[in-house]
């Protein structure tokens, strides 16, 4: 006779209504796990998607993700005569914020090296890449923009004819991709105010500064990004380019590692710092009911070992009762996980390895929430019927 | 078994210590029950009837004297009693004036329980449960759960679940304290069946003098010790009827 399940379908609502609670506080825990993920996976988005084995940036510095980067807007030409470089594209990523039908908008302005980037390796969920060179945009559903829409960045209009979902940077604002012409264009625009301030500082007039501005203009390319030949060796190239002096190389790994291990390295064990305390709380609380359901039961555990019932039978009620609590939560949990956390504004990635392991974490924390309850049971004596 | 006492205690004592005094709860009690025996422990709340009963069940130890059930020596001072938990459940019953069955079993799956405890597979387990309930008037009842019934038939169902395991001793305290004077009396008349049809040593703790009429003996308490002893003669002995419901008539029993 199964005594565990029995008292459970007894007590239906009741086990039902623990498993919710239990099960709420295991999505809170695979959120935070998904979430973690999730920013890894953002912060890694455009590393990954963009396909450049090398990326060249400012000189000293170790941008343009993890420092702000700012190189001559001619040196994709010097990488490109490099032996071995077999494309370069130059990239532009400013954040934005903009006015859309009455609403304040933020996105992050990408800038796609048109015709030579034409956006190919975007995937778009609907409309289509770029096709001109200038005032076209691809947005990401997150910006909350649609295909036809016209929107002013900087001072001009740019339709959108492209949307995708998902391309986000690593603070979760959407990716807007223009051409690298209007990405600087929309970067470099300056107020009537800045200009003359600008223009009264230097003494200069007009067309002085010689790229038909009369105001100094520090470059908005912040990288060249470098395919290579399949033959090329990335290290002589790399120590090539870095032996002009005004530019720092980095590659791919080097590029991940800044943005994962410098630059959220502390959001990230903040996040699996919140992750292990709700893993704490989890294994109090689940303890906790498990203790009570045992404390409920001592007249019964007494009456049972009464009637001359094993240790295996009563440990076998408590164990039962816990896995089938640790088990009903981990099903709420994933269910809730699946249902809700796609209207999270922030990606919420559910890895099945990261729900296999919270599985496991799951039947360790009901295990040693048994144990307690076992151990509790075990104090009872036949007597205690009588009490 | 039939010439040897099913129950034996020798000279047993209870002693409490209560800051700096000690209580003497039981004091030198020694007494030999028959099979088909039917003893009704009498006395005053705190004369040591219950007292008394948790030494014969092996609740717990005698702090002077023995023990003995079926002719084995079983409890003495400081013996470990969880450590008789499989002689517990082969060997006695017990009965008290709560039912104490769990709440989430029907009639039949409470006695079903014992019976399962003792290794007895589930069909021939539910068989004889039934069986036992039938016996008890109880069929009706059997796929209720405690909640659904009247106070006699939860104290019915745990004589059914006591007696399940075929004990040779029975233990009662104060089963008929919670009932009217007719549920009361018909529950006496059953350990009566069971101790003549079942050859059962059957011991009762109870205030309620009016079915002393159906005690083989009685034993009167006052202060730890036997006081008066009335009867003596065992009522004709049975041999075992299937048709009242014995474990042997088990498919292999």
């Amino acid at each position: 006779m199964n005594l565990g399940v029995k008292d459970i379908r007894f007590n239906l609502t009741r086990f039902l209504l623990t498993s919710a609670g239990v099960g709420v506080l295991i999505m809170a825990a695979i959120g935070m796990l998904g979430l973690y993920r999730g920013i890894v996976f953002d912060a890694l988005l455009i590393i990954d998607h963009v396909g450049a084995d090398l990326w060249v940036v400012q000189g000293g510095r170790a941008g343009p993700f993890a420092e702000g980067s700012a190189i001559s807007s001619t040196m994709d030409r010097r990488v490109e005569g490099l032996p071995g470089v077999m494309e370069v594209r130059r990239f532009v990523q400013t954040n934005q914020q903009f006015e859309f039908q009455g609403r304040s908008l933020r996105a992050t302005l990408t800038g796609l090296d048109y015709p030579k980037d034409t956006g190919n390796w975007i995937t778009l969920v609907r409309g289509r890449g770029l096709t001109t060179g200038h005032f076209e945009a691809i947005a990401d559903a997150s910006v909350d923009v649609d295909i036809g829409d016209v929107i002013r960045l900087g001072q001009d209009d740019y339709t959108i004819v492209g949307i995708t979902r998902g391309m986000v940077d690593s603070l979760g604002d959407g990716l807007l991709f223009v051409t690298v012409n209007d990405a600087t264009k929309i970067a470099e625009r300056r107020t009537g105010e800045e200009v003359l301030l600008s223009r009264a500082k230097t003494g200069v007039q007009r067309a002085a500064a010689g790229d038909g501005s009369s105001v100094p203009q520090d470059s908005k390319i912040a990288a060249v990004l470098v395919s290579l030949d399949p033959a090329a060796d990335p290290a002589r190239i790399m120590s090539m380019i870095l032996h002009w002096g005004d530019a720092n190389v980095l590659s791919r790994t080097n590029e991940e590692d800044l943005l994962l291990n410098k630059r959220l390295w502390r959001l990230r064990v903040q996040i699996l710092a919140f992750c292990a305390v709700l893993l704490v709380v989890m294994t109090i609380v689940i303890s906790l009911i498990i203790y009570m359901m045992t404390i409920e039961k001592l007249h019964q555990i007494a009456m049972l070992k009464l009637i001359g019932a094993r240790n295996s039978v009563i440990i076998s009620l408590i164990v039962q009762q816990a896995a089938l609590i640790g088990v009903g939560g981990f099903g709420m949990g994933v269910g809730l996980a699946y249902v809700i956390f796609p209207y999270f504004p922030r990606r919420v990635v559910l890895a099945p390895d990261d729900l296999a392991m919270m599985f496991v974490a799951v039947a360790v924390i009901s295990g040693l929430a048994s144990l307690i309850g076992i151990f509790r049971a075990m104090k009872v004596h036949a007597q205690e019927v009588l009490s | 078994m039939s010439d040897q006492p099913i129950l034996s205690m020798r000279n047993a004592t209870k002693r409490y210590q209560s800051g700096d005094s000690v209580i003497s709860a039981l004091d030198g009690i020694s007494l030999d029950i028959m099979p088909g025996e039917l003893v009704g422990i009498f006395g005053p709340s705190g004369s040591g009837k219950s007292t008394m009963l948790l030494i014969a069940g092996l609740l717990e130890p005698p702090t002077g004297g023995e023990v003995l059930i079926g002719g084995e020596r079983v409890s003495w001072p400081d013996a470990e009693l969880d450590h008789l938990r499989n002689f517990r459940r082969q060997h006695i019953g017990f009965v008290f004036q709560k039912a104490n069955l769990i709440p989430y079993l029907t009639a039949l799956e409470n006695v079903a329980i014992a019976l399962e405890i003792d290794d007895v597979p589930p069909k021939p387990a539910h068989a004889y449960a039934a069986e036992l309930l039938r016996n008890l008037d109880l069929a009706h009842r059997i796929d209720n759960r405690p909640r659904k019934l009247s106070g006699g038939e939860q104290q019915r169902v745990s004589i059914a679940r006591a007696i399940a395991n075929d004990p040779y001793l029975i233990l009662a305290d104060e089963p008929t304290a919670a009932l009217d004077s007719v549920r009361g009396r018909q529950v006496m008349e059953l350990f009566r069946r069971i101790a003549t049809e079942r050859r059962a040593a059957v011991v009762v703790v109870t205030h309620d003098h009016r079915s002393e009429d159906l005690f083989d003996r009685t034993i009167e308490l006052a202060d730890g010790k036997i006081v008066e002893l009335k009867g003596g003669v065992n009522k004709p002995a049975v041999p075992v009827n299937c048709a009242v419901s014995h474990r042997s008539c088990l498919p292999g029993g």
